[in-house]
Order: structure tokens, then sequence, then C-alpha cells
């Protein structure tokens, strides 16, 4: 098998696999979640094995696919960039996949599930392996539409529905900034492929590189749950656990991060670009933060957490420093993937419960899921020796000597944030009382109507098949950091080798500091963050009375953090009330008064006009008849008097 | 020994407008079916009288056509007649009028 063979192979594999689910799924039962996780693994290994092609030579891999015209030519290419990311969506995609069919072992539409999902690592193969601008556009919008069907799928609750309408809408807003970016750049350059438009970079005038880079970084923004287009990332985990892991953790949100980085040569040329994204990442970074400290839903924590990194991913890629960003996701993939694996572990022992106060003490039932879950969250920390560790410690550092000090600062304090709300997490559901029958009152929990699932009963999956992924998931969540180990001789900068030659930022601003007061700072704040919340949560007297205290912290939350420092009401206000009354107002003027009227006229008309002619339908044959031969006379009459014929 | 061809088509006239009185007079069905025959043999005696008049010969080939086509024509209506009597259990045209506007 060619190389180029192999790309078309684990590219087109798991849209096989989402074809066959869809037609044949049904018949399958169960065997349909191994078919859709071995189409994922083989396009995997496919990807694994050309890992030796892509680092050995320069431009990596590249397929052709069709070509329009001439600047029009759609293809796949595989560069350290796109592989990592290829490697991610299919490895860390794969155990998810396996995780899932134990998850969704009795949900009766487990190959519809399993369609989907593989249809979605089609979407993203999709958009990594694109090698131009409108490709990856295609793929852009085929996740979302992924992303759509996965949080809504379990359609018969509507708060599902309703999450992924709005996840929906605020990534189609996002598409419509990169899609007029890939207008501006084709009109500016003549052709889609990157390597034509990145050519003629320089070329650009510097006010249409800002335009195209806003376009671009409103799409990254969108899906990339950025401030403030965030507010579908929470709401996204009404879908079930494996799609939170996969699509809301470790590939789909981080595209944000993947186009900044792939168009690295445009936002290097243009500090004001750069400066945005930065900002908007850091801003991000500490909204997730200060946000995750008043989640009391496990997944709602997760996912304010998996926002803040991306702000870390983004702020990394958007000071220049781009592999520093790229480490945390590749970091990140692991270490948040298992959470989100953890905590489905957990929420499917306790039958669907997922809010942390009606846990606690499950350490006692749940062993595996507990080191699961600290293994996570120790990395996510950026404690010592953990993936987390080198790969914030770089962005942290990289922001400084990028010229960055405010941003440093933010992610310095946002890692002690981060530790603490990791911990409040971990001590609440893992220690203390068991408070799963302790009335909802007691606890400040909001009463809520939820729908039942639609569950087959009978059967429980083998606990092997959902802790094996998560087992194989520790070892990297552990270890993936070690790639930075050699400083620029590492094996993560030789492997990137010259990709970011160009978007690297030239001069280093003198750092403030020296990298090991940078990391002492970081390992202090979180120190901290791990003291507090043991102190608040974890600590003999705090575990003593956790449920007054639990109760009181939720009656005693700022509103600003109930209700998410109000972005969701400041953009229902801004844009979702407008356009719900300037579509109330239009049902009621526009529509029955113009386009109904028109309709219900012209059909009066008909009505009229049959009304008059009916009259002449006498039934009688005479009639009919008698006007034949006054037709025939009155054209005799016409041809004889006037002459009609020459 | 020859006839005008003026006496042909005032033969032809006068059978056509019989035949047209007949179609607008009579309220039997067969009646006006053999009033309709009357008119189409109107109309091929003149055919047949200006094709020998002119010596053109398409004139004989349309009265073959015409023949054939009444010739389908008498059985279709024949066909209605009977089915319609079949359901009226009378044979007036003015009375079988239930589809008028």
């Amino acid at each position: 098998m060619t190389n180029e063979t192999a790309l078309y192979a684990l590219w087109l594999l798991p849209l096989a696999g989402a074809i066959a689910l869809w037609a044949f799924g049904p018949a399958l039962k169960r065997g349909a979640g191994w078919l859709g996780s071995a189409v994922v693994l083989v396009s995997f290994v496919l990807a694994a094995a050309l890992f030796g092609a892509v680092t050995g030579g320069p431009g990596g891999v590249h397929a052709p696919l069709v070509t329009w015209t001439a600047g029009f030519a759609f293809g796949l290419q595989l560069d350290p960039l796109s592989l990592l990311w290829t490697l991610i969506i299919t490895g860390v995609g794969g155990l998810i996949h396996v995780y899932a069919i134990g998850y969704m072992w009795s949900d009766r539409a487990i190959a519809r599930f399993f369609a989907y999902l593989n249809f979605f690592v089609f979407a993203m193969l999709t958009l990594v392996l694109s090698d131009n601008v409108v490709g990856l556009l295609v793929g852009w919008g085929l996740v979302g539409l992924a992303s759509y069907f996965l949080i809504g799928f379990w359609f018969y609750k509507p708060s599902a529905v309703a999450a992924a309408r709005k996840a929906f809408v605020i990534n189609v807003f996002g598409d419509l900034g990169i899609m007029y970016a890939v207008f501006a750049l084709y009109a500016a350059t003549g052709s889609i492929a990157f390597a034509d438009v990145f050519a003629k970079a320089g070329t650009l005038s510097s006010g249409l590189v800002v335009a195209i880079c806003v376009g671009l970084f409103i799409g990254a923004a969108a899906k990339s749950a950025q401030v403030p287009l965030h507010t579908w990332l929470p709401d996204a985990m009404e879908g079930p656990t494996p799609v939170s892991a996969l699509i809301h953790a470790a590939t789909m949100v981080t595209a944000g991060v993947y186009l900044v980085a792939r168009f690295a040569p445009l936002f290097s040329s243009s500090p004001a670009a750069q400066e945005m994204v930065a900002v908007v990442g850091g801003l991000t970074m500490v909204t997730g933060a200060v946000l995750g400290v008043a989640q009391w839903d496990i997944k709602r924590i997760l996912a304010y957490s998996t926002m803040s990194q991306i702000g870390y991913m983004i702020m990394g890629v958007g000071v220049g420093a781009y592999q520093a960003g790229v480490l945390h996701f590749f970091t990140h993939a692991f270490f948040k993937a298992q959470l989100f694996l953890g905590a489905g572990i957990i929420i499917h022992a306790l039958h669907d419960e997922q809010d942390v106060r009606k846990m606690g003490g499950l350490y006692f039932r749940m062993k595996f899921a507990f080191w699961a879950m600290l293994l996570g969250t120790l990395a996510i920390c950026g404690f010592p020796f953990f993936s987390g560790f080198y790969s914030k410690d770089a962005i942290v550092y990289g922001a400084l000597e990028h010229g960055h000090p405010v941003l440093f600062l933010a992610g310095v304090l946002t890692a002690g944030l981060t530790a603490y709300y990791m911990f409040r997490m971990l001590f609440v559901t893992f220690f203390g009382p068991y408070r799963g029958e302790v009335p909802d009152e007691m606890l400040g929990i909001a009463p809520q109507a939820q729908p039942a699932h639609e569950e087959e009963h009978g059967s429980h999956a083998p606990a092997w098949l959902m802790q094996a992924p998560v087992a194989i998931l520790m070892v990297p969540t552990v270890v993936a950091g070690y790639v930075l180990w050699g400083g620029a001789a590492s094996p993560w900068y030789r492997y990137f080798g010259s990709t970011f030659a160009a978007g690297e930022n030239g001069p280093l601003a003198a750092p403030l500091v020296p990298e090991w007061a940078s990391t002492l700072l970081v390992l202090a704040l979180v120190t901290a963050g791990i003291v507090v919340a043991y102190l608040r949560y974890g600590a003999p007297a705090a575990r003593a009375d956790a449920v007054a205290r639990l109760g009181r912290e939720a009656a005693g939350m700022p509103v600003a953090l109930r209700r998410a420092f109000w972005v969701d009401d400041l953009l229902a206000a801004l844009f979702v009330r407008p356009l719900q009354a300037f579509g109330e107002l239009i049902a009621r003027t526009l529509d029955p008064h113009v386009i109904d009227a028109g309709v219900r006229d012209f059909a009066w008309l008909a009505g009229a006009l049959g009304a008059i002619f009916r009259r002449l339908q006498t039934g009688l044959v005479r009639g009919y008849a008698l006007t034949i031969v006054i037709g025939a006379a009155g054209f005799i009459a016409y041809f004889a008097l006037l002459g009609g014929a020459k | 020994m020859s006839v005008d061809l003026a006496n042909y088509v005032a033969l032809s006239g006068v059978m056509f407008f019989v035949g047209v009185a007949g179609v607008i007079v009579r309220r039997n069905p067969l009646i006006m079916l053999m009033a309709i025959e009357l008119m189409f043999n109107a109309a091929n005696l003149a055919l047949v009288a200006f094709a020998r008049a002119w010596v053109a010969n398409a004139g004989h080939v349309f009265v073959f056509l015409v023949i054939t086509v009444a010739a389908a024509e008498a059985a279709i209506g024949l066909a209605i007649v009977v089915a319609v009597f079949r359901r009226a259990k009378n044979v007036d045209v003015d009375e079988v009028a239930s589809m008028h506007g």
C-alpha cells in the first residue's frame, strides 16, 4: 500500500463505517459499537504507519482528490500538524468509541450513536487533512453538524434539543467568519491551497490580513468556546458523556487551536491579529476557571475547565508560542478525555446523577474511577511530572517570553484557580459522607423534572469495557509531557522541525523572570489552590458537616457566578430576543397580510372566475352543438365577408 | 356525361345542415349519432367532388381517413350510449346532465 492509498483509506474508513451503520446498524445491535470502534482504530493504525513518512521528508504525504480549475484543487495533506491531530482524533477517539460500547450498552439507539460518532471522526479528519481552505471549511461545517446530532442525541429531552440548537447556531455564526475569510483569501491570492496562500501571504496588505485573521478567529472562537461565544459548551454537556469526552474536550473544540496554528504564517504577519487572539484566549482562560469554581454538575465543571484550558492553548498560539499551544492540545486531549470518561463511570454507576452534591464518599465504592480522576486532575492542575505541568508551563512562560506579562500573570493565577476547582470536585465527589439520599432542598438543589431514559434493562456491560480505555489513557496522561525533555532539541521541537519556522515571532522579549522562577510561581499557586480546596472540602472538619456546608455554599453563590457573568442573558438580549421579536412581527404583519393574503386572493380570483364560467356548462348537448355552429358560422362569415383568402 | 361541381357542393351543404339540425333538435343519442354520420359524409362528398374536379388524389385519401375515424367514433359513441342507458334507464340526452356546472 502506498502512502497515498493509506491516507485515502484512513480518511474514508470512518465515512464507510458511518454509512454502514446507518444502513445496517440496527441489525447489528451491540456489534454496531464494535464495527464503529474498529474502523476508527484501523484509521489510527494507518495514521501511525505514516508517521515515518511525515517526519522523514519535507511536505509530508500529499494525496490529490479533484481539481476544478487552476487554483481550485482539493487534496489531502498529512504534515506534522495534521498528523498530530489525526493521531489524537483516531487514537483517543478510538478508545472513546470502545468506552462508549459500555456506556451506551443499554441504549436502544446504539447503532445511530455510533453512526454519528463515525461521521464525526470523518468530518474532523476532513477538517485537519484538507490541503486547502475550502476543504477545511467543509470539515469545519460537518463537525458542527456532527456535534449537533450528538448533543441532541437524547432528543426526547427538551434541554438536549435546546442545547444542540444553541451549539449549532453559534457555530454557524463562526462558520460565516471563516467563509468570508476564505472568500477574501481566494480573491486575493487566486488559489485555495494552503501552500499557495501562504506563499503569497507577504504580498497582502496589512489591513486585508487583519480582516482575514478576524474572520478566521471568529470561527475559531465559536468552535473553541472562546469568550463571548462560549455559552454553548456548558450546555453541550446534555449529550452522552463519551460525546463530551470526544467532541467537547479532546478534538472538535480544539479545532480553533488547529486553525490558528495552521494559519500561523498569516497570523504571525499581523501583530494586531495576534494580540486579539492572545487576549481573547487569556480572557477565556480566566473566565472559564472562575466559572468552574461555581459549578455543581460534574460535567459542567469539566466543561468550564475545558473552556479554560482551550483558553490557554489559544493564548499560546496567539502570543506566537505555537509549539507550546499545540503541546497543551496534545496533553489536554489525554487528561481531559480521561477526566470525562472517569466522570462517565461515576454517572453511569449512579444512574445519571451528575450533581456532585448528591455524590460524596465514592472513593470507597469506585476506587478505579477515583484513581482515574486523580491522575487526570493532577495532570490538568500542572502537578510536577504530570503531562499538564510541561505544556501549561510552556504556554505561561511563552507568554512572558513573547512580551505579554499581563497574560503571563493571568496564566499563573488561572493555574491556581484550576487546582482549586478541580480538587474541590475531587474532594466533594469522592470524600465525606455519601449524600445520594439527602433531600435536594438541604443541598440547595433546585427542583427539576427529567424524563426517563429509553433504556433496555436486563444486561449490564462488562466493567472492563469502560475501564480499559481509561486505564490506557492513564499512561499518556502522566507521560505525554515528557516529549518536551531536552529543551530545543526535545522530540517535540524536532517533530515539528520547520513547521512553525515562519510562524515563530522573531526576536523574543527579555523575560522579566527566568523560566525556573516562572515554574516555581505556577507551582506555588497550584499548591495554594490544592490547600484551599483541601481546607474547604477535604479536611476532616469540612467532611463532617459536608451537607450543611454545601447547602450554605449553594445558597450563598454570588448571582454573577450563578448566571455565568450574564453572558447568556447578554446574548439573549442582544441577538436572540430582537430576532424573536422581529420574527413575531413578521408573523403578525408580513406573513398574514402580504404573503398569505396574496395566496388567498389568487384562490378567490380563481373561484370567482369559475363561478362565472360554470354557468356555460349547462349539461345540454344541444347547447354545445349550437355554440359550435355559431362559431363555425362566424368563421365562415369572417372569411366570406372580409376576404381572408387571397 | 358529367355533373356540375356546384351540384355536388350544394348537395353536400344540404346534407351537412340536415345533420347539424339533427344534432341540435333531436334528444335521442342514437339519432344524434346518425346525424353526425350524415355530417361526416357530407364532408366526404365535398372532398371527393373537389378531388375529382381538380385531380388531386389527397382528397380521396382523406375520405378513407374520415370513414375510419367515423367508424371508431360510432363504436365509442354507441358504447357510451349503452353505458349511460344502463345507469340512467333512459336515452334522453337532456336528462343525462349530472355533470353540469
